[in-house]
């Protein structure tokens, strides 16, 4: 029974021809040791039975993947008696590349254009008898869905089977390589070793391992005279030579024998780019993104939805607390429930309607394709400082989480570029941050609170371009290195997407309100409650005895409070604990107080802006100088990085409260 | 083709494949070929941020990292000594 193999590229229809030809008959079972999957099938043709193998789809006969050294050994070891190859009609250059490879083995092909009627639709006209002419290799055209075409390729491969099929497709690989084909073809004439000596020699100087393994293991003493031979050439200009070689053959192929339509040169991506990507206008565009999206997060977030929680979160603790009394309950579970629960998590949850705005629209501006901008843009910005181009990944990254931030970094080749990115990674204010900038924000700059959001977050990226800038003239000195980016086209945002993308966020935050923060809480609340006897949530208690002896640190930056103290201690376990603690201290210190109106009572705006500053750029998390311990395997640079923070952030607070009131600000 | 792909990487800031394919006159799909060839032969690194597996130590926003489709392209060792050729 003869042989026939399908192969192509992925997607080209083949799968569908073979369909189309075997109908029910077929099986499905696995290469040979691998888990490829491998269809097999029959067909009647002139009262003859053939088999079809469906080999794995692939781009070339390379040795690069499974699927290539599957289809490729399948072929060479002479199972089929004639290969169709099948290629896309509409896209037909890069199909082509595999069809020039195939017929350098020597194989005997039948090209099957498939998709004809759609290469039709998109105006593409394929002169089928100068592509068969210029290929040297029959040419079908055929639309397998609609089983067009399939006689006509059948009677043609059946016609092989029984002729020989010279090599017609002969690429010129250049003076020096056909020279060294030719003497690699001699030196393989008298060798026993099956396959085309042409595609041999071609595989031995493009370096193909599983080709010179392969002679190594039939043949010792060949090997080694080919590799006295190779040792002569740089293989890895060759092998870069042979394939820009085939691509040039294709390209004479389908410039005599393929017309395409004018493609409209500019696209709508091109043009978008060319403005929002500008040198001189790329940032501004950025920057008034970013505050358009900060103030609608507040016209959306709080006017329109906010309080809704709250409001649901008070009726709910008032029920509960009622439940509690009525039941008898201890009163430190009443105070547990009440002030810790929700004063404490309660505080951070009704932050959820600003943060799920906040996030649908950035879902927005990643989904459209524009972050990938943003990031080229800072790139820019970040060079034209004579920085690291590559940092700024870490950097947008950081800005969600700096934990994955600092981690980006191990994609930087050079140490000194890593140290860099890890030391300012925590100054990019990641999403824990907001709700503390929120309660701030509410109290007292809620008519400008979109502007405030984005002076913060422009304020991180400054001081880490600052100090990035200062590590790299002192501490670290390092040559930038070449890459660029990939920009995908824009598309527009899919609902599911952005919808998807807000609610992991707004689910992760309430898992984490119900995990850590809630084991920050608990246990600052036995702080708060402890010794025995004291008041609770009072300066005697042990949490009060702890913010007083930190408080007198803080006093030139305008928030020496032992209740402010413990919030950015607490922060250090995790940011959102900062806003968690005041809740639960402020709670405690008067009944039904809400934390918003104690934050009005307990900062002057002044003062609130200089705690932001502060919660901005201060020592970050645990979780983060975890991973910098991990990334920089050092704990001298952990606790630089948790020192030298905390001393930007504590100056820079102290600044803006001391300028601020020698200018008359309150 | 591929030789000249590396040039333009190590010339051009950013870079996107229609843009490539513009200048080479061929299509976007050839081009994305001949960037696997290239990856696949050694000469270059392709670094998605979407390939991330980190562990976010639980951060209440770890689910946004790794959301900007963003591909880097760096010319290796290799790709650099073949451009110095």
């Amino acid at each position: 029974m003869n042989t026939i193999a399908l192969v192509g590229n992925p997607n080209c229809g083949k799968t569908t021809l073979f369909n189309a030809l075997t109908g029910s008959n077929q099986r499905v079972g696995n290469w040979p040791g691998v888990t490829v999957e491998k269809k097999e099938g029959n067909f009647k043709f002139k009262d003859q039975i053939y088999t079809v193998i469906d080999l794995p789809g692939i781009y070339s006969l390379g040795s690069f993947s499974e699927d290539e050294i599957i289809a490729r050994n399948y072929i060479i070891s002479g199972n089929p008696d004639v290969v169709i190859n099948v290629v896309d009609a509409t896209n037909i250059e890069r199909n082509l590349y595999l069809t020039t490879q195939l017929l350098e083995m020597g194989t005997k092909v039948v090209v099957a254009l498939n998709m004809i009627d759609e290469a039709e639709t998109k105006n593409i006209e394929i002169d089928i008898k100068t592509l068969s002419e210029k290929l040297g290799a029959p040419v079908i055209p055929t639309v397998a869905s609609k089983k067009k075409g399939i006689e006509n390729l059948i009677s043609k491969a059946v016609e092989l089977i029984n002729k020989d099929m010279d090599y017609k497709a002969h690429i010129s690989y250049g003076q020096n390589i056909d020279k060294e084909i030719e003497n690699i073809k001699k030196f393989l004439e008298n060798k026993n070793l099956d396959y085309s000596r042409q595609w041999i020699a071609i595989k031995v100087l493009e370096g193909d391992k599983e080709i010179l393994n392969m002679i190594k293991e039939k043949d010792e003493e060949a090997y080694n005279s080919l590799d006295d031979m190779l040792a002569k050439h740089n293989l890895e200009n060759l092998e870069l030579e042979i394939v820009d070689k085939r691509y040039e053959f294709i390209n004479s192929i389908t410039s005599s024998a393929v017309r395409k339509p004018k493609e409209n040169i500019v696209t709508l991506t091109d043009k978008i780019d060319s403005i929002i990507t500008h040198k001189y206008f790329g940032l501004p565009i950025f920057a008034l993104i970013m505050f358009i999206v900060f103030q609608l997060t507040f016209a959306i977030g709080q006017d329109l939805l906010g309080g809704i929680v709250g409001s649901g979160l008070e009726i709910l603790g008032e029920k509960i607390e009622s439940l509690l009394v009525t039941i008898n309950a201890a009163d430190w579970i009443v105070s547990f429930v009440i002030d810790g629960i929700f004063g404490g998590i309660g505080t951070v949850i009704e932050f959820v309607p600003l943060i799920l705005v906040l996030y649908t629209l950035m879902g927005l501006l990643e989904d459209s394709g524009y972050m990938a901008r943003a990031a080229y843009i800072m790139d820019n910005l970040m060079r034209r400082l004579g920085l690291q181009g590559k940092t700024f990944i870490s950097m947008i990254i950081g800005f969600g989480c700096n934990v994955p931030g600092v981690m980006a970094t191990r994609t930087l080749d050079n140490k000194k570029d890593k140290m860099i990115a890890i030391l300012i990674n925590p100054f990019m204010s990641c999403g824990a941050r907001i709700p503390i900038y929120l309660v701030f924000i509410s109290a007292f700059f809620s008519d400008n609170g979109g502007l405030v959001l984005f002076l913060l977050y422009a304020l991180g990226i400054v001081v880490a371009l600052i100090m990035a800038k200062i590590f790299s003239k002192t501490l670290f000195k390092g040559e930038t290195s070449y890459f660029i980016m990939e920009l995908p086209p824009y598309r527009i945002p899919t609902a599911s997407n952005v919808l998807r993308n807000m609610w992991d966020n707004v689910s992760e935050f309430l898992k984490r309100a119900g995990t850590t923060i809630f084991a920050v809480v608990t246990i600052l609340w036995v702080l708060a409650m402890l010794p025995i006897g004291v008041e609770p949530y009072s300066q005697s208690s042990i949490l009060g005895r702890i913010g007083t002896a930190i408080a007198p640190i803080f006093k030139p930056a305008g928030y020496g409070t032992w209740q402010a103290a413990v919030g950015l201690f607490s922060g250090i376990a995790a940011k959102e604990a900062v806003v968690a603690i005041l809740g639960m201290v402020y709670a405690g210190v008067e009944e039904g107080t809400e934390l918003v109106k104690a934050i009005q009572s307990a900062f002057t705006p002044l003062s609130a802006a200089s705690f932001m500053v502060m919660t901005l750029l201060y020592t970050p998390c645990a979780a983060t100088l975890g991973v910098i311990k991990k990334e920089t395997n050092s704990y001298k640079w952990t606790l630089f990085s948790a020192v030298y923070s905390f001393a930007v952030a504590w100056i820079l607070s102290v600044i803006i409260y001391q300028v601020g009131r020698l200018i008359g600000l309150s | 083709m591929l030789k000249d792909i590396l040039k333009m990487i190590k010339n051009e800031k950013y870079i996107s494949k229609s843009k490539i394919a513009k200048n080479l006159n061929t299509t976007e799909d050839v081009v994305e070929q001949a960037f696997s060839q290239l990856y696949s032969m050694g000469y270059i690194k392709i670094e998605n941020t979407k390939d991330c597996s980190h562990k976010c130590n639980g951060c209440a926003f770890a689910s946004l990292c790794n959301k900007v489709p963003l591909n880097t392209i760096i010319i290796t060792e290799k790709g650099e000594k073949i451009l110095d050729n």
